[in-house]
């Protein structure tokens, strides 16, 4: 792996986080009414006092560039403004809620992509079989189920049919003073109902996307060298054919990490899981800006990392593209 | 029936009429979006009910008064009423909102795919952009600071949706500038606008069609989330919002949120099934696997 | 003394959308230790199920071997178990194939996949199959192999990767060697050397060789003897020598006349008129009668089976009956 290229793509990255925040700054200016009112929050009662410290702050009296040279010059010192209902800096806020989003997201996606790899790899050993009709009407279905009316669904089945998982929060308040271990299954048993929820819609896409992958694959002549070498057919499905049929998927993993974002702000509106799209939900109720612009920042930064952690995976794994830009 | 040999060759359009019209899971999406479409447009004509209205007791179970066959919501109005007139805003909010997406998407798309060099290039960092940004989380902020209305809705989805469209445009419209017909075309003298609207752009139509399709499915699911959340159109009832104001009640009264969830998806697997059907029909060699 | 490779009215059908057809229809074949049979034809005429048959390598379904038997060394394939075909392949009998470019994993180096077919057949370490692998590349005439076995397909040539290919098919020392039309996709000064190489490979290893091929060129380079094949049948059988010096059917006379040869005028290079016939639109009469200048109302009407004539055997009527 070149260090160039991942020094290029960081870069890229960086210049498109740049992006966000010079959006953030349109966004407020261009929302109609006074700027000082909407970072103080519409919701706040703010009194002119205040207003008028905020009009300091972001020098909301000079001319535009000015203000945007202000509000950049924040944020890279880490300061993306103050949450005037949590009376609290937004960047502290969004630390407290990063880790359980990255959590819920992160389980969701490898949960999707094994079992979707999974079902669709078996269903491509029969391509006219039960299974290959099942992945693609699982797949039709998953796409249509809105995913935050699965999670109510989920609600409702788990809590008064089958009351096995918790379906709200990410920790037992019971357990407040238990061991770390305890502590981390309590959050395992709590994240299953959310993960799975945000889960399925992926799952059922990557079933389908790899059915058809395999299927591309198996036809081709490698895998008949594979067969002709005497491999058995489970070498020949996972290490031979899963290996190229991989890379399609790799890049749509990619892709999806934006909407699996934008499924957690759901879900964790559902289940109450304390992440970032919890916070930004009730901050949307109490026009809350900038915390909702911090949230959006963030959100997009972790996409813009996604995007160049699959950018370097799919480098390693075809070797075609290793070394050249 | 006698095979009766046709010189004439088919167009794509009739062909891919015929083979649509012989898809049995695209028919029922047909049939199930037609269900749809015609009960929020006329249902009210058979079934009068104003669904702000609270007309019974609250968490009536649905078939137990006839009057209210789907049952009442967590205040005691008529969900059946809500069902009828919250349909019309989630659709009509789906197709502007796949509208305004196709029209970014395919302006964009064909503008960077034809001209290529610094336009193709400065339109897809543009684009490369907007994917970063988390599309509903966007979308949300949108609506909130330009007050929500059906049409910021639908511009709003519009605006986070239209990147993959343009990416497949310019993809199309890469690979058919290429093509024969098109340097004819050129050789004739025709100026670049014909080429593009006259030429191109009907050649690169059957993906877009699918995609329009499932850009709808898409905007109404995106609808739903947001009136879900509560950033709908406040004025204006539709199922995402019956979802949303009965949801801290779903341990006492599952039906509320069940039947409006089931719309939504019902509305968006049949055209789903509707979009799966038309890629069929215009690529009938994928059908052979 | 019994043959090496041993197929016996070999019958394959396929399920198509026209309905069953018969892919192969009685082919017979046989090779001996240390001999190389040419199989010649236009493509589509059943030289590549006949070889994916032998291997166990045709798609089922569609396909389905309807009759006859494979012998290899007296042991019979045609019914053997999955396990046992998985044993045989790529050990006893093993296969290159006409695309060099493709027929190698991109996301493995050639020396891990050469080392796979070794490990998949010996007990013996990685480290010790990667290092025969390493030996077998230098063996088939591949400079530094060391250095070569790291690489991805991609970085090699196709004559390199064909090579690759049959340092992979001889790794195991295979009885027989089945090689489908190894050079065609391959410029032609490589293609001599490739069939150098295969020679020098035989002499080696003392491998049957099965040449698949439409290049009589190549027949008359590598092959011992030689079956033509046509639609699904053998036409006509015997030593290379007598195929090429007194071709008998009138398809093998086609062949031979396109053969472009030293001395011989341009205009003399001679085509045969028309195509092989979808095999779904096969008539009860001989199947190259459409394109044949001796057809009769009987070549129309019977299949000429492959019987000895004044020279060797073809399945010919007008052979049989003197006409030509």
């Amino acid at each position: 792996m070149n260090s160039s290229y991942i020094l290029r793509r960081v870069g890229y990255g960086l210049v498109l986080m740049l992006g966000v925040v010079v959006l953030n700054f349109l966004l407020i200016r261009l929302a109609p009414g006074d700027p000082a009112m909407v970072i103080a929050g519409e919701m706040g009662g703010a009194t002119e006092e205040m207003l008028e410290s905020i009009r300091e702050e972001y020098g909301l009296n000079k001319p535009l560039v000015v203000q945007l040279g202000i509000y950049v010059g924040n944020v890279l010192q880490g300061n993306l403004g103050e949450s005037f209902f949590f009376n609290q800096p937004v960047a502290s806020l969004i630390a407290q809620r990063i880790g359980p989003t990255i959590l819920l997201v992160i389980t969701a996606q490898i949960l999707s992509i094994l079992i979707g790899v999974f079902l669709g790899v078996i269903a491509a050993r029969k391509p006219n079989g039960v299974m290959s009709g099942f992945v693609s009407v699982f797949a039709t279905i998953g796409y249509a189920v809105p995913v935050f009316w699965t999670g109510i669904m989920l609600i409702i089945l788990f809590a008064s049919v089958f009351p096995i998982f918790p379906v709200e929060g990410m920790q037992s308040v019971r357990l407040r003073g238990a061991d770390v271990f305890t502590k981390t299954l309590d959050i395992a048993h709590h994240l299953i109902l959310p993960a799975f929820t945000l889960a399925i819609i992926y799952l059922a896409q990557y079933a389908r996307l790899s059915r058809a992958s395999m299927l591309e694959v198996l036809g081709s002549d490698y895998i008949r060298t594979a067969r002709a070498k005497g491999a058995a057919e489970k070498t020949v499905l996972f290490k031979h054919a899963l290996r190229n049929a991989a890379l399609p998927i790799l890049t749509v993993a990619g892709l999806q990490f934006g909407n699996l974002i934008s499924g957690a702000l759901l879900v964790e509106t559902v289940f109450n899981w304390p992440g970032m799209g919890r916070l930004a939900f009730d901050s949307i109720l109490r026009r809350d800006y900038p915390t909702i612009m911090g949230v959006l920042f963030f959100a997009s930064a972790m996409v813009v990392v996604a995007n160049i952690l699959t950018d370097i995976s799919y480098r390693w794994a075809d070797p075609r593209l290793r070394g050249k830009s | 029936m006698t095979d009766t040999p046709d010189y004439k060759a088919e167009s794509p359009a009739r062909e891919a009429w015929r083979m649509f019209r012989r898809n049995v899971p695209a028919l029922v999406g047909v049939v199930i979006l037609s269900f749809i479409v015609l009960a929020t447009l006329y249902g009210t004509f058979f079934y009068a009910g104003d669904p702000y209205n609270v007309v019974w007791a609250p968490h009536e179970r649905p078939g137990v008064t006839p009057e209210f066959p789907l049952g009442t919501d967590y205040l005691g109005r008529d969900i059946l009423a809500g069902m009828l007139t919250g349909g019309g805003p989630t659709l009509a909010v789906g197709a502007a909102a796949a509208a305004i997406t196709m029209v970014i998407g395919i302006t964009l798309g064909s503008l960077a795919g034809f001209y290529g060099g610094w336009v193709d290039n400065l339109l897809m960092r543009i684009t490369e952009f907007f994917q970063v940004l988390p599309a509903l989380l966007f979308a949300m902020v949108l609506v909130t600071l330009f007050s929500p209305s059906l049409w910021t809705i639908a511009i709003a989805i519009g605006v986070v949706s239209w990147p993959q469209t343009a990416r497949l445009t310019r993809a199309e419209f890469l690979r058919i500038k290429e093509l024969e017909y098109v340097t004819a075309a050129r050789a004739i003298g025709a100026r670049n606008k014909r080429i593009i609207w006259k030429v191109i752009l009907p050649n690169a139509m059957p993906p877009l069609i699918v995609s329009a399709t499932l850009t709808i499915g898409i905007a109404i699911l995106f609808e739903a989330g947001l009136s879900f959340l509560g950033l709908g159109d406040p004025n204006v009832m539709s199922w995402g919002l019956m979802i949303g104001a009965n949801r801290d009640y779903i341990l006492d009264a599952w039906w509320p949120v069940t039947f409006p969830g089931l719309a939504i998806f019902f509305t968006v697997f049949a055209v789903s099934l509707i979009g799966d059907g038309l890629n069929d029909a215009f690529n009938p060699k994928l059908r052979e696997r | 003394m019994t043959a090496l490779l041993d197929i016996t009215d070999l019958k394959v059908t396929f399920n198509t959308r026209y309905g069953q057809v018969t892919a192969l229809d009685g082919v017979s074949l046989h090779v001996n230790a240390g001999e190389t049979l040419g199989v010649v034809g236009e493509s589509g005429c059943g030289k590549s199920i006949t070889a994916l048959a032998t291997m166990g390598l045709i798609p089922m379904p569609p396909g389905r071997i309807a009759g006859g038997s494979i012998r290899l060394a007296g042991e019979e394939l045609v019914g053997a178990s999955p396990a046992r075909m998985r044993a045989m392949r790529g050990a006893d009998i093993a296969m290159i194939f006409q695309e060099p470019m493709t027929s190698l994993n991109p996301v493995f180096t050639v020396g891990d996949q050469i080392a796979e077919a070794i490990m998949l057949h010996q007990k013996v370490s990685a480290d010790r199959a990667f290092k025969d692998a390493v030996a077998l590349l230098d063996r088939v005439g591949i400079p530094s192999p060391a250095d070569r076995a790291r690489d991805y397909p991609h970085q090699l040539s196709g004559g390199m990767r064909q090579r690759v290919m049959i340092a992979m098919a001889v790794s195991c020392r295979p009885k027989v060697l089945i090689a489908d039309e190894p050079t065609t996709a391959l410029d032609v000064t490589v293609q001599a050397q490739i069939f150098d190489l295969l020679n020098e490979i035989q002499r080696d290893f003392g491998a049957a060789i099965v040449l698949i091929t439409h290049d009589m060129g190549a027949i008359s380079e590598m092959a011992d003897r030689v079956a033509v094949m046509y639609a699904g049948r053998i036409i006509e059988e015997a030593t290379a020598d007598d195929v090429l010096d007194f071709p008998q059917h009138p398809y093998a006379r086609g062949l031979i006349d396109c053969i472009p040869a030293l001395g011989r005028e341009e205009h003399a290079l001679k085509e045969i008129p028309g195509v092989v016939p979808p095999l779904h639109l096969l008539g009860a009469g001989c199947a190259f009668a459409e394109r044949c200048e001796h057809a009769n109302d009987r070549c129309r009407q019977e299949k000429p089976l492959l019987v000895n004539h004044d020279h060797h055997p073809a399945a010919c009527h007008a052979v049989e009956e003197g006409r030509i």
